[in-house]
């Protein structure tokens, strides 16, 4: 109750004349003797210092020794002292009052202050159980700072969202209008984690609170208003610091609740359509083989058949492409890097497209000190058939087709395959937008960028396309901690 | 083998892979009998104790896995399963349960059978000789030396012991989990990195051209596979 304090610090001024002039009247009336009415005297001045403190009790004790003096002593009615004796009882009496007085209001103070400091741990208490029993809902910030706020005693007052005072608007939360920000004190705590407050005027000021949990700063409380002592301000400000990050992390975790329930849906879903897909892939893939065998004898049943597998292995690229990439666009696999021989992969390009690339000459160079690279093999597998089925698709037939690997010349730390051809191409077959080769290298371009590499088509020197594929190296022996 | 004639049981959920295969097994001359799903293949296999299986991974019922440990219970029937690309945490699992190998589909025939013959032999050899020999290669376990196209390999007790666990088994794929447990006996700083360091050291001990392996072929996803076959 502090503007109820100065009042009543006048009526315990006012109260000295009026307890004085009452003992000495009612000493008058009854006669009292000198020592009787000492104790009277005492008593009054206790309780003014009690109420007003020690000024007024020490100001009551004059007045009281003066009229004990006056009417009491003899020679009565005058301030003269006759009897020496009398000068002892008078000193001993304005020591005695004085003294009492002292320790009357000490306790009194001290009284009051265990007071205010309950009243400061009332308020954090509550103010912690109302932060952190909080449900989770939208509005649940601002909400805790309003709570903050009202529970440090302000009028007005907003968060500061973010680590630096100068950006984002204050976010109001109480209060009429919009505080005027000082931004220089804003900063000021910002840059101290330190409660920076303004020049009192009028019994109001404004605060700003660091809001700071572990060296991070969630942002600044700023405050207006009759404020609590520095003492609430530090602690109301950890709380409430405490109270965001708490709200942060329960909706991170709400979040990666969410995001895994839609993994595992996503992943079910494609692993029921590969499933549903490649099925009847291999059926027919089965039946082709078989039938095969039994039309050995007919040339034109045959090559039939030889059509009718080629399709049905680029359906098979396809649907596996398709599939690749929606698990890598879904986010449910992430590409597994190991170390990949780069002769390995030709070698398992060239078994994919065994029936495309029968009548087809592929050189295939690795150079001698060509490290391993560091990629998914599957993927990367998958954007090499691409780029060969497409420069195979493009380059007449019986010209041939070159496949390198080598360390590329620009970055030790990374190897270049190459795939090159005499084809001749649509211009607009490289750039990804069309036709089923369009399709393949955009799904290429995903997967290299998915192993860390990147995939580039030039014009040849002399005719044709060049594919630049760029992959990170897998790290020599030495390099990896055994 | 008890029978002149090998039997395999094929398990799979669709009709048509089923019949195909069925068919075309018996064509290729062993006797084939088929179950629908997981809980009819454990009772077929039960049943007529097969020499070989082959089994789908995703099936309605009991799936592939339990097929694969309900064959392990009983012995070491050659298992082979059928897995599907982009699964190829099933496949590892599979292998690490007890299946021998895997075909991934859509797969081709020929690559089926010829997983088939390596299978029917190798559990019908056994692996238990002192020597193992492959083309320009001899492993003798007894002596702990390795001799490739006649001169003699200086390899470390680790290199030794993972070439003895590939070559041991060779034609079938071994995943990393299993090389570590093995090799390591799963010690808890060994990583598939570690496997990695001693395979690469190994081939550049062994292979003539380490960057085209002729023995040790590395199993994407999975681990490696000894790809020379035992004279």
């Amino acid at each position: 109750m502090p503007p109820t304090l100065p009042r009543s610090r006048a009526l315990a001024w006012a109260a000295v004349p009026l307890a004085v002039a009452l003992v000495t009247a009612f000493g008058q009336w009854a006669g009292a003797n000198a020592s009787t009415i000492v104790s009277f005297y005492l008593v009054a001045v206790l309780i003014v210092a009690a109420w007003g403190g020690w000024a007024v009790g020490a100001t009551a004790s004059v007045a009281a020794m003066l009229c004990f003096n006056y009417f009491f002593l003899p020679p009565f009615g005058t301030l003269t002292v006759a009897d020496p004796a009398n000068w002892a009882a008078l000193v001993s009496f304005l020591a005695a009052s004085t003294l009492a007085s002292r320790l009357v209001a000490t306790a009194r103070r001290q009284a009051e202050e265990a007071q205010r400091r309950r009243r400061e741990v009332e308020t954090l208490y509550e103010l912690c159980f109302g932060l952190f029993t909080a449900t989770q809902r939208p509005g649940v910030l601002g909400e805790s700072a309003a709570r903050t706020l009202q529970a440090i005693g302000a009028d007005s007052g907003g968060l500061l969202l973010g680590g630096t005072a100068d950006e984002g608007p204050l976010a109001s939360v109480i209060g009429d209008g919009p505080l005027a920000i000082d931004r220089t004190l804003a900063e000021r705590a910002r840059e101290t984690r330190e409660v920076v407050e303004s020049e009192e005027t009028k019994g109001v000021r404004t605060a700003y609170v660091p809001l700071d949990v572990g060296g991070l700063l969630n942002g600044i409380l700023a405050a207006r208003g009759a404020l609590a002592s520095r003492a609430v301000l530090e602690p109301a400000g950890r709380l409430l610091a405490l109270a965001i990050e708490r709200e942060r992390l329960l909706e991170e975790a709400a979040r990666l609740a969410a995001v895994r329930t839609s993994d595992a849906l996503k992943t079910s879903l494609l692993r029921a359509v590969s499933h549903d897909l490649r099925t009847p892939l291999t059926a027919m893939r089965l039946e082709i083989e078989s039938l095969d065998r039994h039309v050995a004898d007919r040339p034109e049943a045959l090559s039939v058949l030889h059509g009718l597998s080629l399709e049905q292995e680029r359906l098979e690229r396809r649907i596996d492409n398709l599939l690749s990439l929606a698990r890598l666009e879904a986010g449910v696999a992430k590409p597994h890097p190991e170390p990949v021989p780069p002769a390995s992969l030709f070698r398992g390009a060239r078994e994919s497209l065994a029936l495309i690339l029968a009548d087809r000459p592929v050189e295939t160079r690795v150079e001698p000190l060509c490290p391993d690279i560091w990629t998914d093999p599957s993927l990367t597998l998958e954007i090499l058939v691409n780029l060969l089925e497409n420069a195979a698709r493009a380059a007449p037939p019986g010209e041939t087709i070159e496949l390198a690997a080598g360390r590329d010349p620009g970055a030790r730390e990374r190897v270049r395959i190459e795939v090159r051809d005499r084809g001749t191409r649509r211009t607009d077959a490289r750039s990804g937008d069309s036709s089923s080769g369009g399709l393949g290298l955009r799904i290429s371009w995903s997967f290299a960028e998915a192993n860390g590499g990147t995939l580039a088509l030039l014009d040849r020197p002399g005719g044709g396309t060049i594919a630049w594929l760029d992959l990170p190296a897998a790290p020599e022996a030495e390099e990896v901690a055994v | 083998m008890t029978r002149a004639t090998p039997l395999i049981l094929v398990v799979d959920d669709d009709p048509s892979i089923r019949q195909t295969l069925a068919r075309e097994l018996a064509l290729a001359g062993y006797d084939a009998v088929a179950a629908a799903d997981g809980m009819e293949g454990k009772f077929v296999f039960e049943e007529r104790r097969p020499d070989l299986v082959i089994t789908d991974l995703a099936m309605p019922r009991a799936d592939g896995m339990a097929v694969v440990a309900a064959v392990r219970r009983v012995d070491r029937t050659p298992v082979i399963v059928l897995s599907v690309r982009g699964e190829e945490e099933d496949k590892v699992r599979a292998l690490d349960l007890g299946a021998d190998d895997y075909v991934t589909k859509p797969f081709s025939l020929r690559e089926l059978l010829a997983r088939v013959r390596t299978q029917l032999r190798k559990s019908g050899a056994g692996g238990g000789e002192e020597v193992l020999r492959f083309p320009d290669l001899e492993i003798d376990r007894g002596r702990r030396t390795v001799a490739q196209a006649g001169r003699e390999v200086r390899l470390t007790p680790t290199e030794f012991a993972v070439l003895e666990l590939l070559a041991g088994q060779a034609g079938k794929p071994v995943t990393l989990r299993q090389i570590i447990a093995t090799v390591w006996k799963g010690a808890p700083a060994t990583t598939s990195d570690t496997v990695r360091v001693h395979v690469g050291s190994l081939r550049r001990k062994l292979e003539p051209d380490p960057a085209n392996p002729r023995y040790i072929g590395t199993e994407p996803w999975v681990g490696y596979r000894f790809l020379a076959e035992p004279e």
